[in-house]
């Protein structure tokens, strides 16, 4: 299995990490912007990771994590490394189990434990810490970073906060703002803010608890994840529903902000005011403004069909902060959203709204299959295609 | 075009005079709030203000602390986004004039610049003894320099467009004092809650007396600023939205309808006298103000600015307010907030403090009872200051070119 990355690359998080010393990070426009994809190679110090074994990948805004998880497992990570930081490979995360990566924190999941690493500061101990308990009653909750057993460990403190156990989590995505839960069942929750409807329920409101999406009422889904803004998840026929701000095109329909911005005129702000409380210009309703005969979105608050290809069904999905990324069940990969640090991986610093597919994997005979989007970036895993028999 | 490089030149001078002499000079204090890869990320970009780097590198570092800071002030909500990251954004915009300003800008680039510092303070947060502000005042002197006057294409403002003007009954009519004492007003007015207009109290602003207020003077102290406009007939409307202008374009646009844009836009709820002192220059705070419990800070201050039929729903607002009428008049309806019932406010959180009646062409059978609420009513006209008590309803529609003034005090 090998990886690919584009986008963002300011701090060497997807290559070139040799080339900047400590907390350094690039400033020329090919560097900064990767706009085709790149494979994601080894550093050549650190014989302490398998380097042939298969890694998975998380990333935030400024790093990227390898998870090295056969036998020995550990955390490799590369990016945004400073003075303050933890080693490389990070030898604290030596026998985990799993991990996930913000912008602050990296935390590990042992067997018998949790742990955040603080990593912006040099520390000899985690900034929290919790011991798993493997209790029967709660050992039905898998441990599926963010989710473990009896709730889930957020982006910010407090880390660890509970679930109900009525809800079956299986898998759970987190964004700044809301939160997205897949049930066992296949039933999809979220709560948070929803000032960009993100939280399907055609309201822009904010939920307290998790809340049932009744719009997929019905239609039991296999993967959910969260942008910054928006949120996407796949059904188990392989059906893409998405939801939330589109104002780059996140959702994959047509986007007025978009269309201005590559008019280059000024680009929509909204604030809130005391008098007007005016955020939005529609309280209920998904906001559609007609130019030239076409209808756009900017903000759709219950879940939409997303049609990337008439020909074959989604196999798994991610999101960055204003970009989606989606793998078919064919090995393919497509893209769309915001684009202007090539993180769409077409080549180009485009941005936009319309799934198009990443050329490259299939023009070098690649089967993509997995998917796994930073802030502002996209890594993809491949295998080599098979040729299909006589 | 070589008078223009030695202009040009100047501007990375002066621009550079206002800035500290050295990158160990150069503060970047941020909290816990910013983390260590945006502040590496603001170093370089200190680090490139004092060195040989490109243009182009320069954009591009003040391009990812913009994005970032912009993705910050986008989330939860606006009230609640920490001032850390209003200044990063402060930042960004200063990083971003300097790569456009240093070696040779363009005319294009120093409007651009301009309208950079506009986004850092209408969006950011004051930086460096509000360093975007000076600029500012620096790029529009290198902006009128560079314009040729215009030819006077004096269109006829007085009057272009006189909407329907209502005949206001004597019994609603809004009571008129010219010139009434702080004791008076305080007790006939304020403490019982009573609207009022008060006459002959701003006679001596400067923006009725020595710089009056036109479009002209208006251009030529702001033509070049961004200023946020409404676009669409009113807030509660579907196709209502937000978008960035300059006063130049906001005027030609929706004032003079000069591209035959259809739609109505309208300069309102803005902080203008923040964003561009010369005006602020012009008006004063109500004297009656100091009747109120908070300081001549808190006092809010808000610029009213369109054309004629521009709408203000039926709306309340938390606080005391004075409306003062500069340029034009307005057509003006009050009720009550004990008649709230009669009213229908929208259930929601967003506007539940908007009613849902549309005030001069009610749906009477969706809203019976609002024909039976008791109201006042009055034109405003230029010299009036209309006294809005704390959570009074108000409709405004504004019957040609129209300017108003509101101060929101407690």
């Amino acid at each position: 299995m090998r990886w690919f990355g584009f986008g963002f690359n300011a701090f060497g998080q997807i290559y070139g990490q040799d080339k900047l010393l400590e907390g350094e990070c690039f400033e020329n426009e090919q560097e900064v912007k990767v706009s085709s994809p790149t494979e994601l190679t080894a550093q050549e110090d650190r014989s302490d990771c398998r380097l042939k074994t298969d890694c998975q990948i998380r990333a935030s805004w400024s790093r990227r994590a390898s998870l090295y998880l056969n036998g020995d497992s550990c955390v490799c990570l590369s990016g945004f490394i400073s003075n303050e930081s933890c080693g490389n490979p990070v030898k604290e995360s030596r026998g985990c189990k799993d991990a996930i990566i913000s912008e602050s924190y990296l935390t590990l999941a042992f067997s018998d434990r949790l742990e955040s690493w603080d990593l912006q500061k040099k520390e000899t101990s985690p900034s929290w810490s919790m011991e798993i308990k493997t209790d029967p009653e709660i050992s039905g909750t898998p441990l599926n970073l963010p989710l473990v057993p009896g709730g889930y460990i957020a982006t910010k403190t407090p880390f660890y906060r509970s679930l109900s156990p009525h809800l079956r989590a299986k898998s759970l995505a987190l964004s700044s703002e809301h939160a997205i839960l897949l049930s066992a069942s296949g039933t999809v929750y979220t709560w948070g803010l929803g000032s960009h409807g993100q939280l399907g329920h055609g309201v822009l409101t904010p939920e307290e608890e998790p809340r049932a999406v009744e719009a997929l009422w019905g239609l039991p889904m296999s993967c959910v994840a969260t942008g910054g803004w928006h949120s996407v998840c796949i059904s188990d026929g392989g059906d893409l529903y998405v939801w939330g701000w589109n104002e780059s095109g996140q959702l994959g329909l047509p986007s007025q902000g978009l269309r201005k911005a590559t008019q280059q005129e000024s680009s929509q702000q909204q604030e809130e005011s005391p008098c007007r409380d005016a955020s939005t210009s529609t309280a209920e309703e998904p906001q559609e403004g007609e130019t030239h005969e076409e209808v756009f979105i900017s903000i759709q608050a219950f879940p939409a069909l997303l049609d990337i290809t008439p020909l074959c069904e989604v196999s798994t999905v991610s999101c960055g902060c204003r970009h989606t990324a989606a793998v078919t069940t064919t090995g393919d990969l497509y893209t769309w959203g915001w684009g202007d640090y090539g993180q769409l991986g077409h080549q180009t610093l485009i941005s936009s709204d319309e799934p198009q597919r990443v050329e490259l994997f299939k023009e070098q005979q690649m089967r993509v299959v997995d998917v796994v989007c930073g802030a502002w970036n996209t890594f993809a895993s491949v295998v080599k295609e098979e040729v299909a028999g006589p | 075009m070589s008078k223009d490089v030695s202009l040009m030149h100047t501007l990375w001078t002066k621009i550079s005079a206002v800035l500290p002499k050295d990158e160990e000079k150069f503060p970047l204090p941020f909290g816990a709030v910013v983390e260590s890869s945006v502040v590496e990320m603001l170093r370089r970009s200190r680090c490139q203000l004092y060195s040989d780097t490109t243009s182009a590198s320069r954009m591009l570092t003040a391009k990812i602390l913009l994005d970032f800071s912009w993705e910050k002030l986008n989330t939860g909500t606006w009230r609640h986004v920490d001032k850390e990251w209003r200044r990063v954004y402060s930042y960004g915009c200063l990083f971003k004039v300097a790569a456009l300003c240093c070696g040779d800008p363009s005319a294009e680039d120093v409007l651009e610049a301009l309208r950079t510092c506009d986004m850092g303070l209408l969006m950011g947060a004051a930086i460096m003894e509000d360093i975007l502000q000076v600029i500012v005042r620096i790029l529009q002197g290198e902006v009128r320099k560079s314009t040729k006057e215009e030819d006077s294409e004096h269109p006829q403002l007085k009057r272009i467009k006189m909407e329907h003007v209502p005949v206001i009954r004597e019994e609603v009519a809004i009571p008129r004092v010219k010139r009434p004492s702080l004791e008076s007003f305080n007790t006939n007015y304020l403490l019982p809650l009573k609207p009022l207009i008060l006459e002959g109290t701003i006679e001596h602003w400067p923006a009725l007396n020595q710089h009056p207020w036109s479009i002209e003077y208006l251009r030529s102290v702001a033509g070049c600023r961004t200023v946020p406009v409404e676009v669409g007939s009113r807030y509660t409307d579907e196709g209502w939205s937000q978008t960035l202008l300059t006063v130049n374009e906001f005027i030609d646009r929706y004032i003079l309808n000069k591209d035959g844009v259809k739609g109505s836009g309208y300069l309102a709820q803005h902080q203008l006298f923040d964003q561009i002192p010369e005006l602020k220059a012009d008006i004063r705070p109500p004297d009656y103000c100091c009747l109120g419990e908070g300081d001549e800070e808190d006092i809010t201050v808000n610029a009213w600015f369109g054309p004629g039929g521009t709408v203000s729903p039926l709306h309340q607002d938390p606080q005391q307010n004075f409306l003062a009428q500069v340029v034009g008049s307005k057509y003006i309806r009050l009720y009550s907030p004990e008649d709230t019932d009669k009213l229908y406010p929208h259930q929601s959180q967003l506007l539940h403090n908007t009613s849902q009646v549309d005030v001069e062409n009610p749906d009477t059978e969706r809203f019976p009872e609002f024909a039976k609420a008791p109201y006042l009513e009055c034109v405003l006209q230029p010299g009036d200051v209309l006294f809005i008590p704390v959570q009074h309803w108000h409709y405004v529609r504004s019957l040609e070119l129209s300017f108003s003034v509101s101060f929101w005090w407690s």
